[in-house]
């Protein structure tokens, strides 16, 4: 844990594109990121770039397909699903969902995670006693498990889910945290603040949280992807969010049947939707936890 | 059956006539052994939807939902119970009657009826049987019994403390007290032990149960009825849809249960495949509980009616089941025993606009959440959609099926519309009790003319003037719009190519394979 | 060393004991297994009747006493749904989930500790990409759609494989690679980070000073050596595969403990849940308390610290 010190510290500005060519040199995933920041962007300006409304189908023109095959037409370009039902519209409109979910779970798994992990690795004792056997008790039934138990008691809907979501995760950021905690304790900066006579709080707040931040991050962009995987398999199970919103996860269990007669477009499009997305989130999350620390081994 | 212009064909009549005798008697329940049938030969494979549960081996556990006879028909016999062609058919039981006072019903039992341990069925079994069981009904059951008595091993008398116009239908099909067990094999084994090592009257031996797997069973070549031409049944359980058929495909499963929707649809193209539809006693509706709130919208009967037009019920099932569920406007299913056909569901929203506008609601109303069984969410979003174009504005709100049906039971859908459907064994009484009259388990109002009907009819002991009753009673439901029925459920199964009889649709309103002894291989 | 055990067995026990607090309260709070069991319309007594018969009418603390002293015993209690012996269920799956995860481990392995290497080690930029990008494509792409597929493609296209079930090898393979597919990318991480910390170890620096070959100090020393945390994490993930294969397990109708777990959930079948859920634990928590120890018999500090 050598860099974390550095890390604070800002570069000096170097000239334009500079940048750039330095992100690219360092193994930047450009297009990773281009892809997550295409997905947020087509979130947030959903109901002004789909053609149709979502939610709403008709029954003749079920199962249209693409506009390139035979059948299909320019007004439905990616086809249609079994209650007619315009395809890239849901998956537009699935971005928001799959984006909100995801994000708000993810954070509200991190805000919680994190701030337990560094209440329990910086007080130790008996609080972090108690915290990590509560880790442990949650940690023994594995998260998909935990999910369809809370979604079985509180019924799935879409805020549930992202309750659901980050009720499960937040033991895997205060596991990660509290042994970076830990060892962050030692640190000279950190007795030198003691010595100061800083408050244990004080401590927490404004010399151990910008240390873990790194890790935080590095995990929410593996945790995303992780969350939306979930989302999709609870949909399977029929507990995840319920119909008529478009979620992808929701829209490939639907069309699941629809892939065994051939209709591919219903699964695949939102399949390839997930994919990119959660291997996007991967890619660079794989490679900010290279940059910021090539040892964090537990993730 | 002689066409007196046709001439000389008349030998070819005859013969077609007595073909036409042998062919009627060899499907009379009740004829002895068919003398020409050959050992059991072969096996048939199940694709079973849902996780068989040990309890159903047992009749005396039967719950008030139709799964269990998947395989209570093949392990056990009843001593009435539905066959092709009749309700109420004896089985078990070679004939009865009923006393003129309503008071008692003396039932024969067969003589060649046998349990698989070789042991003959006794009127003892009879009574064991009606004693232990503990299913659904069975407080009522007990509450009207008086005695068993057993004169001797072929008869047995049941006397009741008053006159129950509905007993036969009970221990017919509304309850598992009539399907009979072996008393000293039950007593021996115990309860546990039964289940585990069930042994009945049926078609069908148990041979073993690997739990959430699969089910083997063996052909009982004593059966009274006739041996079965198929060696042996496996019931495999395999819950996803999508590889039920493939196995479907690819012959390792010769039977399928429910193929839903496009999987449905890709069966039936499959050349050597059959799709095999059912309409189930599950009629489904939407239902109004705000009806006796005079400050809703739901009060006025016209908006009422109006939901009734707005449905496109063809549409649905065309879009869903492949059209193959029944349209119906009851909420009885039409196979009960006092079933009153209304007037045909219209689809007319135009006539249904109309109808808003005259109860003043020609913008229409948000009429809040629609409640529904998670599994039939399709359904009620085309529901959403069809109410929405008539102005009745509704939100979608899926429940998982136990919370769903619970929340229901409890009253807790007071405000919005709930859209659900039963199983329910019985009879339009018992349907009605349950879902119209005040009090009923589901019945979140009710209307005073139509109670008043209920109980008179009760006690009424005349056939014809308690079914005059009953039908009175529907008329009401049907003309206060209290419900907006949709359809009775199409349970759509797959055969392959190896099977001979399948048995489904022989008995009306029942989902599964029966009666199992008719099963036959294709050679 | 050995009051290092005795305190980690300690917590062992003290974990399994709030999650048999944790799982019996959930368990309820799911809902009422009386109304799955009858068909809607049932009557209160009918329900009540179930209550009885399953000693759900008891005070929970009751409840609760009977459960743990029957845990104690041996006896996890009996299904609601099936009528039989929960442990007797869980042991007549368990074989089937050991095996699933057993080959899906073997596939994980397979597949991510030669894609972590080539990652570590740089040979060449194409198959260190390619490797990532499999194993990662793993953890994009849900279970489940990957079953289907499989079986659309391998079972009805190409006839190769039979389509579900358990009983022969050719069984196992689809299952096992949907079910694999999806670790695969914890276990090339795992390597690829722990492959670049020995390979700067001082013992590797040491050895390339010497002039030994790049190919004999990797596969000597730094493969092993880098070999251990990887598989302490498989250890993890062969326990956390066994509840996750629900899925697979739904798709190819693989009766294994996972699809049991669920059912029992849906079904409220509360000994089942409970049952399940607490053999589960105790295998998770006896396999991390072995990770902990092996990693406290490996590097004294940690033993040291706690």
């Amino acid at each position: 844990m050598s860099t974390s010190a550095e890390i604070l510290t800002l570069p000096s500005r170097p000239p334009r594109f500079a940048f750039i060519r330095g992100l690219r040199l360092s193994g930047f995933p450009l297009i990773p990121t281009v892809i997550l920041v295409g997905i947020a962007f087509v979130a947030v300006f959903a109901n002004q770039l789909a053609p149709h409304n979502p939610e709403i189908g008709s029954l003749a023109a079920r199962f249209k397909p693409p506009f390139w095959e035979t059948g299909g037409s320019m007004k439905y370009l990616l086809g249609t699903d079994q209650l007619g039902r315009d395809v890239l519209s849901r998956l537009i409109f699935g971005a928001r969902v799959s984006m909100v979910v995801g994000i708000t779970a993810v954070l509200f798994a991190g805000v919680v995670g994190t701030t337990l992990g560094i209440i329990s690795g910086y007080l130790g004792g008996w609080v972090d006693q108690l915290i990590m056997r509560l880790t442990d008790t949650w940690l023994a039934l594995p998260a998909l498990t935990f999910a369809i138990f809370l979604a079985a008691i509180v019924g799935p809907s879409m805020w549930n889910i992202v309750i659901i979501l980050g009720i499960t995760y937040w033991t895997r950021y205060a596991r990660v945290i509290r042994g970076e905690v830990l060892s962050l304790k030692e640190r000279e900066f950190v007795r030198l603040a003691i010595v100061a006579g800083c408050s244990k709080w004080t401590i927490m707040r404004r010399h151990i949280l910008p240390n873990v931040i790194n890790s935080a991050v590095v995990l929410g962009t593996l945790m995303l992807g992780v969350v939306i995987i979930t989302e999709a398999t609870l949909s399977f199970l029929g507990i995840g969010v319920p119909p008529p919103q478009p979620a992808w996860g929701l829209m490939l269990s639907d069309g699941k049947q629809s892939l065994m007669v051939g209709r591919w477009w219903l699964t695949i499009f939102p399949g390839c939707a997930i994919m990119l997305m959660v291997l996007s989130a991967n890619i660079l999350g794989d490679w900010l936890r290279v940059k910021l620390d090539p040892q964090l081994r537990q993730l | 059956m002689e066409s007196p212009a046709s001439g000389g064909t008349n030998t070819n009549l005859t013969r077609r006539e007595v073909l036409a005798a042998a062919a009627a008697a060899s499907l009379t329940v009740g004829a002895p052994h068919a003398a020409f049938a050959a050992a059991p030969a072969g096996q048939l494979t199940y694709g079973v939807h849902v996780s068989l549960a040990p309890s159903w081996f047992d009749p005396a556990d039967t719950q008030g939902i139709i799964t269990p006879f998947m395989v209570l028909y093949a392990l056990h016999d009843a001593m009435v119970k539905g066959m092709p062609g009749k309700a109420q058919a004896p089985c078990l039981a070679e004939s009865w009657s009923a006393a003129a006072d309503g008071l008692s019903y003396d039932f024969v039992i067969r003589k060649d009826a046998k349990s698989h341990n070789g042991e003959p069925v006794t009127a003892e079994d009879v009574k064991f049987s009606y004693e232990r069981y503990r299913g659904t009904s069975h407080e009522l059951m007990k509450e009207n019994l008086g005695s068993i008595e057993t004169p001797d091993p072929q008869h047995v008398r049941f006397k009741l403390k008053k006159p129950w116009p509905d007993f036969l239908n009970f221990y017919s099909s509304a309850s598992g007290a009539g399907w009979i067990v072996p008393k000293k094999y039950v007593e021996k084994v115990g309860d546990e032990g039964f289940k585990q090592a069930p042994i009945g009257a049926g078609p069908y031996k148990f041979v073993s149960f690997n739990p959430g797997v699969e089910l083997v069973l063996e052909a009982f070549e004593g059966y009274w009825r006739k041996p079965p031409s198929v060696k042996r049944l496996v019931m495999r359980v395999i819950p996803e849809e999508g590889t039920r058929l493939a196995a479907l495909k690819r012959g390792e499963i010769d039977i399928a249960y429910s193929i839903r929707g496009e999987l449905a649809e890709e069966l039936q193209k499959t050349p050597g495949l059959a799709l095999k539809p059912v309409v189930l006693q599950a009629p489904n509706w939407i239902y109004f509980p705000e009806q006796w709130d005079p400050k809703s919208p739901w009060h006025d009967l016209r908006v009422r009616q109006a939901a009734n037009f707005a449905i496109d019920r063809d549409g649905m099932s065309q879009a869903l089941f492949l059209g193959y569920c029944k349209v119906t406007n009851s909420v009885i299913p039409y196979t009960f025993d006092f079933y009153w056909p209304p007037p045909a569901a219209v689809y007319d929203p135009a006539k249904a606009r109309k109808l808003m506008a005259e109860a003043g609601f020609a913008s229409g109303f948000d009429a809040g959440l629609l409640y529904c069984d998670s599994s039939y969410a399709n359904m009620a979003e085309i529901a959403v959609n069809n109410l929405g174009e008539i102005g009745i504005r509704a939100k979608l709100e899926p429940i998982e099926r136990a919370g769903f049906y619970a929340g229901y039971a409890n009253k807790k859908y007071r405000k919005g519309i709930i859209q659900a459907a039963s199983g329910a064994f019985g009879n339009a009484a018992t349907r009605l009790a349950a879902f119209v009259v005040k009090d009923g388990a589901f019945a979140y109002g009710s209307y005073p003319d139509i109670d008043a009907l209920y109980p008179q009819q009760a006690d009424e002991l005349d056939h014809e003037k308690r079914a005059a009753m009953i039908e009175k009673m529907q008329r009401l439901v049907h003309e206060k719009a209290i419900y907006a029925p949709i359809w009775q459920l199409g349970f759509l199964n797959g055969v392959g190519p190896r099977v001979g009889e399948s048995g489904f649709d022989r008995i009306p309103g029942f989902a599964y394979t029966a009666p199992f002894e008719d099963l036959t291989i294709k050679s | 060393m050995k009051q290092y055990i005795i305190t980690r067995i300690g917590y062992c026990l003290l974990s399994l004991f709030l999650l048999s607090l944790t799982i019996f309260f959930f368990v309820r709070v799911t809902g009422d297994p009386a109304t799955l069991l009858v068909e809607p319309g049932a009557s209160p007594d009918d329900i009540a009747a179930i209550h009885h018969q399953f000693g759900l009418d008891r005070p929970l603390l009751v409840q609760y006493g009977l459960f743990m002293v029957s845990v104690v015993t041996g006896d996890l209690g009996q299904s609601f749904y099936y009528r039989t012996p929960v442990l007797e269920l869980y042991w007549s799956r368990l074989p089937y989930s050991v095996m699933l995860a057993t080959a899906a481990m073997a596939f994980s392995l397979l597949l991510g500790i030669p894609s972590g290497i080539l990652a570590a080690v740089r040979v060449g930029r194409f198959w260190d990409s390619a490797g990532k990008v499999f194993a990662l494509l793993g953890l994009s792409l849900p279970s489940f759609w990957v079953g289907l597929v499989l079986i659309l493609v391998f079972s009805v296209y190409l006839g190769w494989l039979p389509s579900s079930g358990a009983g022969t090898p050719l069984h196992l393979i689809m299952p096992a690679f949907a079910l694999g597919w999806y670790f695969a990318a914890s276990h090339m991480r795992l390597t690829r980070s722990s492959m670049l910390e020995v390979l700067g170890s001082e013992y590797v620096k040491l050895a390339r000073l010497k002039g030994l070959p790049q190919a004999l100090v990797i596969s000597k020393h730094a493969f092993k050596n880098a070999l251990i945390p990887v598989l302490t994490l498989a250890g993890i993930n062969f326990v956390i595969m066994i509840s996750v294969a629900v899925v697979v397990e739904t798709v190819f109708a693989w009766p294994g403990v996972g699809r049991l777990l669920y059912e029992g959930i849906a079904f409220r079948d509360f000994p089942v849940v409970q049952g399940t859920v607490l053999m589960l634990g105790v295998m998770t928590v006896t396999v991390n308390m072995i990770v902990d120890i092996l990693y406290a018999v490996i590097d004294p500090r940690i033993r040291l610290a706690s």
